[in-house]
């Protein structure tokens, strides 16, 4: 099991890709609307009051399970397994295939050597003739008035080309480098009543534990209506289950809260962990999570300064 | 749970008569598997309508994830569909191989391959699975179906394991089994959509 502080969490590599750095903003800019309780010191009563409205609207309740949920088995790619031998040792042959000649090189037939000079001559003779060509289709050109509009028509037609190319290269532009992929932000809130909270654990459905000591200012964060960010990865557009540990003084050990997320494909999902109504003796599936997706609707360009100044022009 | 039969490949060569004793267990086991088999409630497409969801979720499983195989998860219906579809993807970074099955749009299984499979990835352009299949039928598939009481079992999509002349081709490989005879193995240019050999195994 890895153990990480929070910051370290957030540079160290995973065996998951990471989600770009600009993505990070969004995160903060979601929490921040979607989640009140999101600032370290608690905003002023009458700032955060939309906030909640909001939230409430798009958050959905997610149940946290005692036992991990049981789900129904699919048997995948079975002629692969049960002809891997005979698979594998088709992939081998193409790999390999010796023969019974020696590897010792034997004299070039003088002939063949003759070829090469005969291809050089064929090329350099087709140059010649390209050139000739050249030279006669602008003398053909410029003969008259008539020629040269022809070859404004075929510029135009290269510039159109050219216009074709670069709306692709856009399409493309925008694919690779604009869009958003899965992605799930996990984030903490609260305290819990009683026990001490010392480290948190998560893990991923097939992934390998994530645990994150947390600080006494972390903790104090917590008590005072903070929010902690513990993952922000991609992940895959699929049901699964995640399990979230509780590790402290009167916590039971070996002991989880399991939550059976559907992350949207290509979306940010948020997952919220409140750990308010948490009890120790009742386990990590004694705290509250809730879920919800980044609005994409937000336009960045219309957030603006108490002023009415344009934040980001 | 729908189940389907598995043809395990022995030899590349044809083989005399089978066993009259193989021949009693293959009958039983094709009537067991056969009587749980079915179409189910669930829409049967073609190979290619899963794959967009499984690159995507192979992409975030790991950046370098190439598709190297394609396998019918469950029975084959008409014009070369399945209820779901297994994509196999490899990334030579983790040196992993993990396969999604897509039933609906959607991801029913994810899981990392146990065995070690390094298969080359997948030409672009192959040709989608109906296409594929009304070649091997026109050729020999009909055909063998007609006369053995046969059916299709298997359809993979493979890049060099099942071409012989060229090992760069990506292939559909498409397996037909019948209780009476020997299966009928007809491989499939993914290019050209041209059948490029046939044999019973």
């Amino acid at each position: 099991m890895r153990s990480h502080s929070i910051r370290q969490r957030l540079s160290a590599a995973t065996p998951r890709a990471r989600v770009p750095a600009t993505t990070l903003l969004a995160v903060a800019a979601a929490v921040a609307l979607h989640a009140p309780f999101a600032c370290a010191e608690p905003a002023p009563e009458a700032r955060a009051a939309p906030a909640v409205a909001a939230a409430s609207d798009v958050a959905t309740d997610v149940r946290v399970e005692r036992v991990r949920p049981k789900r129904e088995k699919h048997p995948t790619l079975r002629f692969l397994k049960e002809n891997r031998d005979f698979i594998r040792a088709r992939f081998d042959l193409l790999r390999e295939k010796p023969d019974d000649h020696s590897g010792s090189a034997a004299a070039i037939d003088p002939r063949f050597l003759s070829y090469q000079h005969m291809l050089r001559e064929i090329l350099s003779a087709r140059d010649s003739l390209a050139v000739a060509e050249d030279l006669r289709q602008r003398r053909d050109l410029f003969q008259s008035v008539t020629a040269l509009g022809e070859l404004e028509k075929e510029l135009d037609l290269m510039e159109n080309l050219l216009a074709a190319q670069r709306g692709r290269l856009g399409v493309m532009q925008a694919d690779f480098t604009g869009r958003q992929q899965t992605a799930l932000a996990i984030v903490v809130s609260g305290y819990p009543g009683d026990g001490a909270l010392a480290t948190l654990t998560i893990t991923l459905d097939d992934g390998a534990p994530i645990s994150i000591a947390l600080s006494d200012e972390q903790r104090e964060s917590l008590r005072r209506g903070g929010m902690l960010e513990l993952f922000h990865g991609l992940v895959e557009p699929r049901e699964q289950v995640l399990s979230i540990a509780i590790g402290g003084e009167g916590w039971p050990a070996d002991d989880a809260g399991f939550v059976t997320l559907d992350p949207a494909r290509d979306r940010l999902t948020f997952l919220r962990m409140d750990l308010t109504p948490a009890h120790a003796a009742q386990g990590a599936a004694s705290m509250r999570a809730s879920t919800w997706l980044q609005d994409t609707a937000l336009d960045g360009s219309m957030v603006r300064a108490s002023d009415g100044t344009p934040i980001r022009p | 749970m729908m189940e389907r039969d598995i043809p395990v490949v022995r030899s590349l060569l044809p083989r005399p008569h089978p066993p009259r004793r193989t021949l009693a267990i293959a009958l039983m086991l094709t009537a067991l598997l056969g009587s749980r088999a079915g179409a189910g409630t669930h829409a049967s497409s073609e190979a290619r309508s899963g794959l967009d969801i499984a690159a995507a979720a192979a992409q975030s499983w790991a950046g370098d994830a190439s598709l190297i195989y394609i396998e019918n998860d469950e029975d084959l219906q008409s014009g070369g569909t399945a209820p779901r579809w297994g994509y196999l993807f490899f990334s030579p970074a983790l040196e992993k191989a993990r396969v999604y099955s897509v039933r609906d749009g959607k991801i029913v299984v994810a899981e990392n391959l146990e065995m070690k499979f390094e298969a080359p990835p997948l030409t672009a352009g192959w040709i989608d699975s109906g296409a594929a299949l009304d070649a091997a039928d026109e050729k020999a598939g009909r055909a063998f179906c007609r006369e053995h009481g046969g059916k299709l079992s298997t359809m993979l999509l493979m890049r060099g394991a099942f071409s012989e002349g060229d090992p760069d081709q990506t292939t559909w490989t498409l397996i037909y089994t019948s209780p009476h005879a020997a299966s009928l193995f007809v491989v499939v240019d993914a290019s050209a959509g041209k059948v490029r050999r046939t044999w019973r195994g």
